[in-house]
């Protein structure tokens, strides 16, 4: 499953970030930078796979962004011992392609996405990544579907009060 | 789209435009004060029954609690301001609402007591009467149906994210009422999915598969892809908890994943690059990789209509239909889907058509060679899974060589997977080379795979090792080149395992590899551990080595004392003691460490200075000896430390902790030898292994191979051997010697050997005379004792006599003179053999001579005899019935043989008893065709409470005069020892005949 999303920009600064499992912020904190640290010391040339703490962390980069997803082995699948342990964990190039497709969908959403739209747009993102990841699992992967929802919310937002803007 | 709250928005850009971090946080902790403050201004403000500050605006609190979120995925603990979150979820403006609900999910945890204010609002929330449907699908109203819709899925996603016990046992009916439920639509239904594999996660068994299955049937039929994703994610989560009922859907499955992959049939926006939603084959695929045995039994080369042909044809086209495209992800996308249907043929393991796993082996061998490093680095981690397929690791072995490349590649991700695929396709075929390949990349290896690498190399090298010298100059160069990263299990697992193989040389050898590493200055610390332990224990064996004597051990050991820590001077304050004890030169070099260190103010150290310094006087002669003794053989367990600390860093389903865990052949063969030596001979021995050996045996010197060997000798002019005729007398006088103290064991015009041996409990000693009987000088006399693993051997000699392999010139013995040769033997072993001795020489006139020859050294010399009384014979006789512990074999007399009287059996009973050394036990034999004896064979070997190793033995001969056979029947506690004592008496008795 998916443990955590990271949008963090080429500083190293985190600009979103989404976690699917509990952890304290101590811990949180340190594994995030632990992470973050290791992507961008990487060269084009590695793969785009690393290996941390029981994750297995995808990523990939598009211009000054770097967008990092953390997953880990399913746990009652592991208690079983039926799989292998690469079958308990995410498809790696599944996920490296839905970083792709979620890109995608933000560029239809905001043209050309960057770090600021990101970052002064935190909840229309938010809200679009819930219609694409929701517990560690992928929802949903059809644009029409997903910006719909994101539609939504803004005219409903905008209809009860004008104040939000 | 809109734009956030300016507020917000300021904060933001402040947060931004931080120099540092120390500026960063001190602006959040001004506005989570400032926030602290709108929620909770104190004073005359009166905050509402749910703690929330109602005089706030619906724009202020929502901007505050997105200041909030924003903080909180910086990386800041919130610990406020929940009552405000719960005031959103529970408006009722869907705008308020939706911030809520994001909210509650990332800062708030399911177990948060608050939780509970909340469970009606979501309650409510979820079970909103749905849209109705009229015309198409269509809604009816944009109004209340879409927001309807929405304000479902807003409490599913949170619900989703967050759980929680409590939650579950309030909600779960609901969710999943509304997954099933005919009237919600698609983007409830996929939400719900999701929120019910959470709910069955965090607590299992909460759906009964048997009633769920039919649900899920109905749900695989929506067209809608999305609904379809996630209902397979719900699906694999709980078919992985109860395998078994959800079997049934697989011809389910297989349809979906055949439309997609065979007609490519799929809704235009669930294409991704033209590949038909990747996520959801590969969830499917996953599915399918539950359930291994799929595909058994049935009859897959006939394609037809079944579920289980079109699975094979699906898995084909994905695996020799992929190919590499343009676009970077439509490849990524159908190489995700064939990796994973790889994956899928590993699960099936060894019940899928050969031709598929070696199609998968080939396509894997290809991808491990590409320059691209993504598809290399899946390609590395799915071989090694394919490779542990029984009979697949030929396949990957053939690729043993590009794996090395990877293993140097500069990306430490494909790196951790060369390593990882070398350690599984390695076994004893390429240990040496493997290992040795590792060995030389750990040199320039970096910092962070060492520690992996070294752990798996020990491992590798343990397990491998057909020579266990090999496995310690393994180990110590590890420690040279890379010690820092040798943990204690590693060198404790070197010391485990020579103090447990006292068979052959392995512990002279490890204590004189040692004595070298540690006599230079610098050495790793690691190595004066080792060194300290095995010196300590083994010194003894080398100490007659030239520079190498109890004093010279001391030193070499001594002089890094000041270099180390207190836990090595622990050690080697031990290793002083035990080397004072043994040599009277160390006592005074000893004494003034101990007496020095007695003050030392580490414990452990001044502890066993002042003990062993104060043993003497404190305690008897013998009980020192006894407390500086070797310790005894380790206790194996069934996983060493080294397993468990890559169990540790790696996972129980790691491919290396699998592998790790399994014994190899040549481990199995040590532990069976081990378990012999242990086990008071219970352990079961493999019958078909030993059959040339009882040949052996039977036949005394020179068998069939040897034979054979004989006759190549023959061949060669200059190269003399035994003559073919002179055997039988060969054989005759080495089964003579087996039963008595003395004699000739081989004569011809040249040489005569002679053999004198005698023993005591476990230990004997042989001597060996060779005389020359020739006209001249024998020249480059040589002879090789062979050492097997039961017997632990100390040999001297006439100088030059002993052929160590070291290619010496040998000695040479004048006309009419004899060279000498002494053996100390212990036994530590059941065995049923003797050990072989090969004598070469040349004469003057140029001719070699090479004899194979075997030592009258056999199980029967250890035994010591035990007088029983019949009752206690024939009670211990019955106990010991079975396969396992008898042996019994019929022989007929040669019919020219003067027939079976009574002095016959006098004879025999002479045999049992002088030859074989048992005790005659008569109140069992009525009458005198019968002949009973008990004995007990005596091994040097210790069990865990240091006592010796004896096997009780019992031996019954029955003659039959009529038929002028003998019966011989043994019985003892170990299956070679029955073999064994059955062979030398059926030989002897059969001499005895002539």
């Amino acid at each position: 499953m998916i443990s955590f999303i990271l949008m963090v920009n080429k500083q190293g600064q985190t600009r979103l970030s989404s976690y699917y499992e509990w952890m304290d912020m101590q811990e949180r904190v340190a594994l995030e930078s632990e992470i973050i640290r290791k992507c961008l010391s990487r060269s084009e040339l590695q793969c785009s796979f690393l290996e941390y703490r029981g994750f297995k962390v995808i990523y990939r980069r598009y211009a000054s962004l770097f967008f990092i997803v953390g997953t880990k082995a399913d746990f009652d699948v592991r208690v079983k011992g039926i799989a292998s342990d690469s079958d308990n964990y995410e498809n790696e190039l599944g996920m490296l392609e839905f970083i792709h497709i979620l890109v995608e969908t933000m560029d239809r959403w905001a043209g050309s996405i960057c770090e600021l739209d990101i970052m002064y747009q935190l909840e229309q993102v938010h809200f679009l990544l819930d219609e694409m990841v929701m517990n560690g699992y992928v929802i949903d992967t059809n644009k029409s579907n997903i910006l719909r929802s994101i539609d939504l919310i803004e005219r409903e937002g905008s209809k009860n009060e004008g104040m939000f803007r | 789209m809109s734009s956030q709250a300016r507020g917000l928005n300021n904060f933001i850009t402040d947060l931004r435009n931080a120099k540092s971090k120390e500026e960063e946080s001190s602006r959040i902790e001004v506005e989570l004060a400032k926030i602290r403050k709108k929620f909770n201004p104190g004073g005359g403000t009166k905050l509402a029954a749910d703690g929330s500050n109602p005089s706030l605006s619906s724009y202020q609190r929502k901007k505050y609690i997105w200041k909030l979120v924003y903080i909180h995925v910086l990386g800041y603990e919130v610990d406020f301001g929940h009552a405000e979150v719960l005031a959103l979820v529970r408006s009722k403006k869907y705008g308020e609402k939706s911030v809520g609900y994001v909210a509650l999910s990332l800062l708030l945890r399911g177990s948060d007591p608050v939780m509970g204010g909340v469970i009606d609002t979501i309650k409510k929330d979820l079970t909103m009467a749905p849209m109705t449907k009229v015309g198409g699908g269509k809604t009816s109203s944009k109004g209340g149906g879409v927001k309807n819709d929405a304000t479902q899925c807003l409490a599913l996603c949170s619900l989703a994210n967050i759980s929680g016990l409590e939650l579950i046992q309030a909600m779960h009916v609901e969710v999943q009422h509304i997954l099933v439920s005919k009237g919600s639509t698609e983007q409830v239904k996929k939400k719900a999915a999701l929120c019910l594999l959470r709910l069955t996660r965090t607590s299992p068994n909460l759906i009964s598969g048997r009633i769920f299955a039919p649900h899920v049937v109905q749900l695989l039929q929506d067209k809608h892809l999305g609904v379809l994703t996630s209902v397979m994610s719900l699906l694999n989560g709980l078919a992985s908890q109860q395998t078994e009922e959800y079997g049934v859907l697989i011809p389910n499955i297989v349809h979906i994943l055949s439309v997609l992959v065979l007609k490519k049939d799929c809704a235009r926006e669930y294409l991704y690059y033209r590949t038909p939603s990747p996520w959801l084959q590969i969830k499917l695929l996953k599915f399918l990789q539950l359930y291994p045995d799929a595909i058994e039994g049935h009859d897959i080369g006939m394609g037809g209509n079944d579920h289980v042909g079109q699975l094979i044809n699906v898995v084909t086209r994905i695996m020799f239909e992929t190919e590499v495209s343009d676009s970077i992800n439509k490849s990524n996308a159908d190489h995700a889907i064939l990796f994973e249907a790889v994956n899928l043929i590993v699960a099936w393991g060894t019940t899928c058509p050969p031709e598929m796993r070696e199609g998968a082996m080939n396509i894997l061998g290809k991808f491990i060679s590409v320059r691209e490093p993504n598809i290399r680095y899946l390609g590395l981690s799915t071989m090694a899974q394919l490779a542990q397929i029984d009979g697949s690791v030929e396949g990957a072995k053939k690729h043993q060589a590009t794996v090395l490349v990877s293993l140097k590649d500069a990306d430490i991700s494909v790196r951790r997977r060369a390593l990882d695929l070398l350690f599984v396709i390695c076994d004893t075929d390429n240990a040496e080379r493997i290992v040795d390949e590792l060995v030389a990349h750990l040199v320039v290896a970096d910092a962070s795979i060492r520690e992996e690498m070294v752990l798996k190399i020990a491992i590798l090298a343990e397990k491998y090792a057909t020579d266990l010298r090999w496995y310690v100059d393994t180990i110590l160069k590890l420690i040279s080149i890379s010690g820092d990263y040798v943990s204690d299990p590693i060198w404790h697992r070197v010391v485990q395992i020579v103090t447990n193989h006292p068979q052959g040389d392995l512990q002279g050898y490890a204590a004189a590899t040692l004595f070298l590493a540690v006599s230079t200055h610098r050495c790793h610390e690691t190595t004066v551990r080792v060194a300290a332990y095995i010196l300590g224990e083994f010194g003894f064996l080398i100490a007659e080595r030239p520079g190498m004597s109890g004093e010279e051990q001391f030193h070499v050991l001594h002089q890094h004392w000041y270099n180390v820590d207190t836990q090595t001077r622990s050690i080697l304050i031990s290793s002083y003691a035990k080397l004072a004890n043994l040599y009277e030169e160390c006592r005074p070099l000893v004494a003034p460490v101990f007496a020095k260190s007695k003050n030392s103010v580490d414990v452990e150290v001044q502890q066993r200075c002042a003990e062993y310094a104060s043993m003497r006087e404190a305690f008897s002669p013998e009980a020192v000896e006894d407390l500086l003794r070797e310790m005894p053989p380790f206790e194996d367990k069934r996983r060493s430390a080294l397993e468990l600390r890559l169990l540790e860093t790696e996972g129980e389903n790691s491919a290396a902790v699998t592998k790790a865990s399994t014994p190899s052949e040549v481990e199995q063969q040590r532990a069976m030898l081990n378990a012999q030596m242990m086990d008071e001979g219970m352990a079961p021995i493999d019958e078909q292994e030993e059959p040339e050996l009882e040949e052996e045996m039977a036949d005394g010197a020179a068998e069939a191979a040897e034979d054979e060997k004989i006759a190549a000798v023959e061949a060669n002019p200059t190269l003399v051997g035994i003559p073919k005729d002179l055997i039988p007398a060969m054989r005759k006088a080495f089964s003579n010697l087996c039963t008595s103290p003395s004699g000739v064991l081989f004569e011809n015009a040249m040489l005569q050997v002679g053999v004198k041996h005698e023993y005591v409990g476990a230990q004997g000693r042989i001597s060996v005379f060779f005389g020359n009987l020739h006209a001249t000088a024998l020249h480059n006399f040589k002879v090789k004792v062979d050492q097997p693993d039961h017997l632990r051997v100390q040999m001297q000699g006439t100088q030059g006599l002993i052929d160590d392999g070291e290619g010496d010139e040998g000695c040479s013995i004048e006309n009419k003179t004899q060279a000498k040769m002494l053996l100390l033997v212990e036994v530590t072993a059941p065995f049923d053999d003797a050990p072989s001795m090969r004598i070469t020489f040349e004469t003057e006139e140029g001719e070699r001579h090479d004899y194979p020859l075997r030592l009258p050294l056999v199980a029967t010399c250890f035994m010591e005899p035990v007088n029983l009384d019949p009752g206690a014979f024939m009670q211990r006789w019955k106990s010991l019935e079975g396969q396992d512990r008898e042996c019994q074999e019929v022989m007929r007399l040669p019919p020219n043989s003067s027939g079976i009287d009574e002095e016959y059996m006098s004879r025999v009973s002479n045999i049992i008893v002088n030859g074989l050394k048992f005790g005659r036990c008569e109140g069992v034999d009525p009458t005198p065709w019968t002949v009973s004896g008990a004995a007990t064979f005596r091994t040097g070997a210790k069990d865990v409470n240091g006592n010796n190793i004896n096997v009780g033995c019992l031996v019954r001969v029955e003659a039959n005069p009529k038929a002028n056979a003998f019966r011989v029947t043994t019985r003892t506690l170990h299956p070679l020892c029955s073999k064994a004592i059955k062979n030398v008496s059926l030989v002897s008795i059969k001499l005895a005949a002539l």
